[in-house]
């Protein structure tokens, strides 16, 4: 690829009847940046204005100091110099052209010509329906195609505006596999917006989070997951990527490091040749017990302290449940349980004791 | 919502019954033509007339005035003599058609259309050349002959102005010098909006559209070119016979005659006089 | 010249300036539907009432009005005058610029229709893969509208020889220069020549109806996916 991108700095508001959007962030690329947000945050309109193609946009926006926007000065580079790519949510592929020419497109007028037409097309699959009608294709593959045009220009920074929205669930797991080969196999920085944190936590190695227009959280993905959690605004959880031990196909296991600790989860049927393996725990999943519970069939128990007490429940005040944070070799983990329980077993701060999980309760990423 | 519905429905009952009461007062005036009696349901008298006629011809109207029984007041129909023709020839209801030429009138009569020895001249055409842009030479030749740029004429093929016209041009010598010059209109009519808008600087119009309007051209002598007749005729289908004939008769009288040369056309007398005096 | 036979100089003369008009009409129609169909002020309203009005005016109205126009009374005319040194008024030039006006609305329309059914998403994914404005337009715009364009400038022609009230207003009737098929017609009804008005008049009736079911045949749905799917197959 080019030069490498590194960063993203962007300073702007845009005005539509009641829609605002207002940006001032500066987001270093590298890997693939999450954007998480409901409808109407204005995500997709962030990816525009990045794009070129949002013309309302006051401000500032610049790629590692190439100047994109700047209203003072009346500099706005046009979408199509600005060596930026995007996937579309749907796949807008040229009716008119074969796959083969509509791969070709961005490819011919890009000027650098490093990648290889055939090492794209077997990246992505594509072999076979090169001669295909661009009509006769089903949802996944033109996102496929979608995905391998947009590649195929060599962009600097590749923009994905929900790739997956429109595919059924088979489909989207397909193309996520493909997002993450081809994260791994080129350098390409990739900002991608989804209402689907799913999809970004499998994905993203920072995250993003647009809310009523503004950013509302920016960061290393585990953080900001964190942050979430414990602002209540999504289901709580613990997110972290850890170093793996060993495997024990024989138990169908994988025990992953955590300090002097380890974690065991449930692994795949090939031998997972990953040496990180990301993984999320549902604070529902996790329960807590005051003394080392040898004797159980849980296979997971960590000892840790606790660092937080937070309560959640209704606005009525009524606190039904609690939100414990304990850390555990030097990771936090998020507990629920009941107000009840914890008053049952005295949890105090600084407490020292075990956390609980089963292997099957870890959903690994990776 | 009601109550504008019931506004409609009583307005449209008003109506009605003003129309109805309007066809029972017209069906008792009809009374058995007398003199001094009003006859109003009786339909008018229908003139097809020429369009470069029927400016005099509304004028001619307004001065007949039969005195002893009053008619609806006659309705006038101008168009090209060409299409009036056709119209006729396909039933159209006229009474009376003023023709631009002797031709149409001519055919008619062949068709057994026209009331026997009703078709007459009414009127002799008179060219004029003027121009809107420039003076011209009160010698036709010489104005003829000085224009170096194009001139205006009725179609000589389809306008009986035209081709007199270019009888003209003909006796002068100038036809051959003037074939790839000209701006043909349809009829005089066009002709003379084409001069008038300046844009062909020298025109050969109707007299009687230049008198109409208060302008000056000079005028070509009758020696020039064949008379232009401009005959009419009675439709024989016509159902108001002696209306027509009490109209062509006031139209022939000395007065009319006098009015219509007066307007730019000229008479039987004058044509003669001029050919008597090139011999 | 002087040797053709004056219903075959008429339709010489009748042909070129259909197609003179059409090919004006294609250059200045196209922008003018594109910049219509991706236009969202106010204003469109009434350029697309502008670009209408032939439709529904009297020919003779535009033809009165372009007679003054074009007569050295007023300053078009006058301009012309200065810049060719030769007349305006009862010219080829004129009916051509008369014939253009006339005909707008009929090359317009259904460009800008196809401009505006063909939307901004195929565009704007070909601008992030670098193409300029020109080269969406040749790469993407037109090849998917060709059958529109094609629409235009065939319902821009027909409509054009079919021309009478404009032409007999500003024309003149000059051999060669504005005397056009629908003129000569005219003139032979006129003139009681019959049989040669019958002539011009079935051939005319012939030929529209060959060209209007060309265009109909080219605009039918199947018609199309054939034809996209014999373009892919080349690869």
């Amino acid at each position: 690829m080019a030069e490498l991108i590194t960063a993203l700095d962007l300073n702007f508001t845009v005005q539509h009847d009641e829609f605002s959007l207002s940006i001032n962030e500066k987001i270093s690329l590298s890997g693939i940046t999450g954007i998480y947000g409901h409808s109407g945050s204005g995500k997709s309109t962030l990816l525009k204005v990045i794009a070129g193609l949002e013309k309302q946009a006051q401000g500032k926006v610049s790629l590692n100091n190439d100047e994109l926007l700047n209203s003072e000065t009346n500099i706005f580079v046009a979408a199509q110099e600005r060596n930026i790519g995007l996937v579309f949510q749907n796949s807008r592929l040229f009716p008119h052209l074969s796959v083969e020419e509509n791969l070709r497109y961005g490819q011919k007028r890009n000027k650098n010509g490093v990648l290889q037409f055939s090492e794209i097309v077997e990246l992505t699959q594509l072999e076979n329906l090169l001669d295909k009608p661009v009509t006769q294709l089903s949802g996944g593959e033109q996102q496929r195609v979608a995905l391998a045009r947009a590649i195929l220009a060599e962009p600097r920074l590749l923009l994905l505006d929900e790739p997956l929205s429109a595919l059924d669930d088979k489909n989207k797991i397909v193309l996520l596999a493909l997002l993450e080969k081809v994260k791994k196999t080129l350098n390409l920085p990739m900002l991608y917006v989804s209402h689907s944190l799913n999809e970004i936590q499998q994905l993203a190695d920072k995250l993003l989070v647009i809310s009523a227009g503004k950013v509302s959280h920016h960061g290393d993905i585990h953080e900001v997951i964190h942050q979430l959690t414990t602002n209540n605004e999504i289901l709580h959880q613990t997110s972290l990527s850890l170093t793996v031990k060993e495997h024990l196909p024989e138990y169908g296991l994988t025990s992953l490091v955590l300090g002097e600790q380890q974690i065991f989860i449930a692994c795949d049927h090939e031998p997972n040749t990953e040496k990180q393996v990301r993984c999320i725990i549902a604070a529902g999943d996790i329960s807590i017990t005051l003394h080392e519970p040898i004797e159980s069939s849980i296979v997971n128990h960590l000892q840790g302290v606790i660092t937080v007490l937070g309560k959640i429940g209704p606005p009525d005040g009524s606190k039904a449940q609690m939100l414990i944070t304990v850390n555990c070799s030097g990771q936090d983990f998020f507990v629920t349980i009941t107000t009840w329980s914890a008053k049952r077993l005295s949890l105090t701060l600084g407490q020292k004791l075990f956390i609980q999980f089963k292997a099957n309760a870890v959903r690994s990423l990776r | 919502m009601s109550l504008l519905l019931g506004r409609i429905f009583s307005s449209l009952i008003f109506i009605g019954l003003l129309f109805c009461s309007l066809t029972v007062v017209e069906a008792k005036n009809h009374v058995s033509p007398e003199e001094n009696t009003v006859i109003l349901n009786e339909t008018p008298l229908r003139i097809a007339v020429a369009s470069n006629f029927a400016p005099t011809l509304k004028k001619l109207l307004a001065r007949y005035n039969p005195n002893q029984i009053k008619f609806p007041d006659p309705l006038i129909i101008p168009a090209s003599s060409g299409t009036l023709f056709l119209q006729i020839k396909h039933g159209a209801a006229f009474d009376l058609f003023l023709s631009a030429d002797r031709e149409r009138p001519e055919l008619l009569t062949e068709a057994n259309l026209a009331l026997i020895g009703s078709q007459q001249t009414y009127a002799y055409g008179q060219l004029a050349l003027w121009s809107a842009t420039h003076e011209i030479a009160t010698d036709p030749f010489t104005a003829l002959k000085n224009n170096k740029q194009r001139l205006a004429i009725a179609n000589p093929r389809i306008a009986p102005y035209g081709k007199a016209a270019k009888q003209v041009l003909e006796s002068l010598a100038l036809w051959n010098s003037y074939k790839t010059r000209f701006i043909q209109g349809i009829n005089i009519g066009q002709t003379f909006q084409q001069t008038r808008s300046q844009a062909v600087n020298l025109g050969i119009v109707s007299n009687s559209q230049l008198i109409l309007n208060n302008l000056k051209g000079v005028i070509i002598p009758a020696s020039l070119h064949q008379p232009i007749e401009q005959q009419l005729l009675i439709l024989k289908r016509s159902q108001h016979i002696q209306q027509a004939q009490r109209f062509v008769k006031f139209l022939m009288s000395e007065e009319s005659q006098q009015f219509i040369t007066d307007s730019g056309y000229t008479t039987l007398n004058e044509v003669n006089s001029e050919l008597k005096t090139d011999e | 010249m002087n040797n053709t036979h004056p219903d075959i100089l008429a339709l010489i003369t009748t042909l070129k300036m259909a197609g003179l008009t059409t090919i004006i009409l294609m250059l200045i129609g196209t922008p003018l539907a594109w910049y219509l169909a991706k236009m969202q002020s106010r204003a469109k309203v009434f350029i697309e009432a502008l670009v209408a009005l032939p439709l529904v005016l009297p020919p003779t109205v535009l033809g009165f009005y372009l007679l003054l126009v074009f007569s050295p009374q007023y300053l078009p005319g006058q301009l012309w005058q200065q810049a060719t040194g030769q007349q305006l008024a009862f010219s080829f030039s004129a009916i051509v610029i008369g014939s253009v006006l006339y005909s707008l609305p009929f090359v317009v329309q259904p460009l800008q229709k196809a401009f505006e059914q063909l939307g901004d998403d195929l565009l704007e994914a070909a601008a992030m893969l670098g193409a300029s404005a020109f080269d969406r337009f040749f790469t993407i715009v037109l090849p998917i509208t060709k059958a529109s364009f094609i629409t235009a400038a065939s319902l821009g022609f027909a409509h054009t020889v079919g021309e009478f009230g404009v032409v007999l207003m500003i024309g003149g009737n000059i051999p060669g220069e504005t005397r056009v098929l629908s003129i000569a017609l005219f003139d032979h009804v006129e003139a009681f020549d019959y049989a040669q008005a019958h002539i011009i008049s079935i051939s005319l009736v012939i030929s529209s109806l060959v060209l209007l079911s060309l265009i109909y045949l080219l605009n039918r749905p199947s018609i199309n996916k054939s034809l996209k799917s014999k373009r892919l197959s080349r690869g």
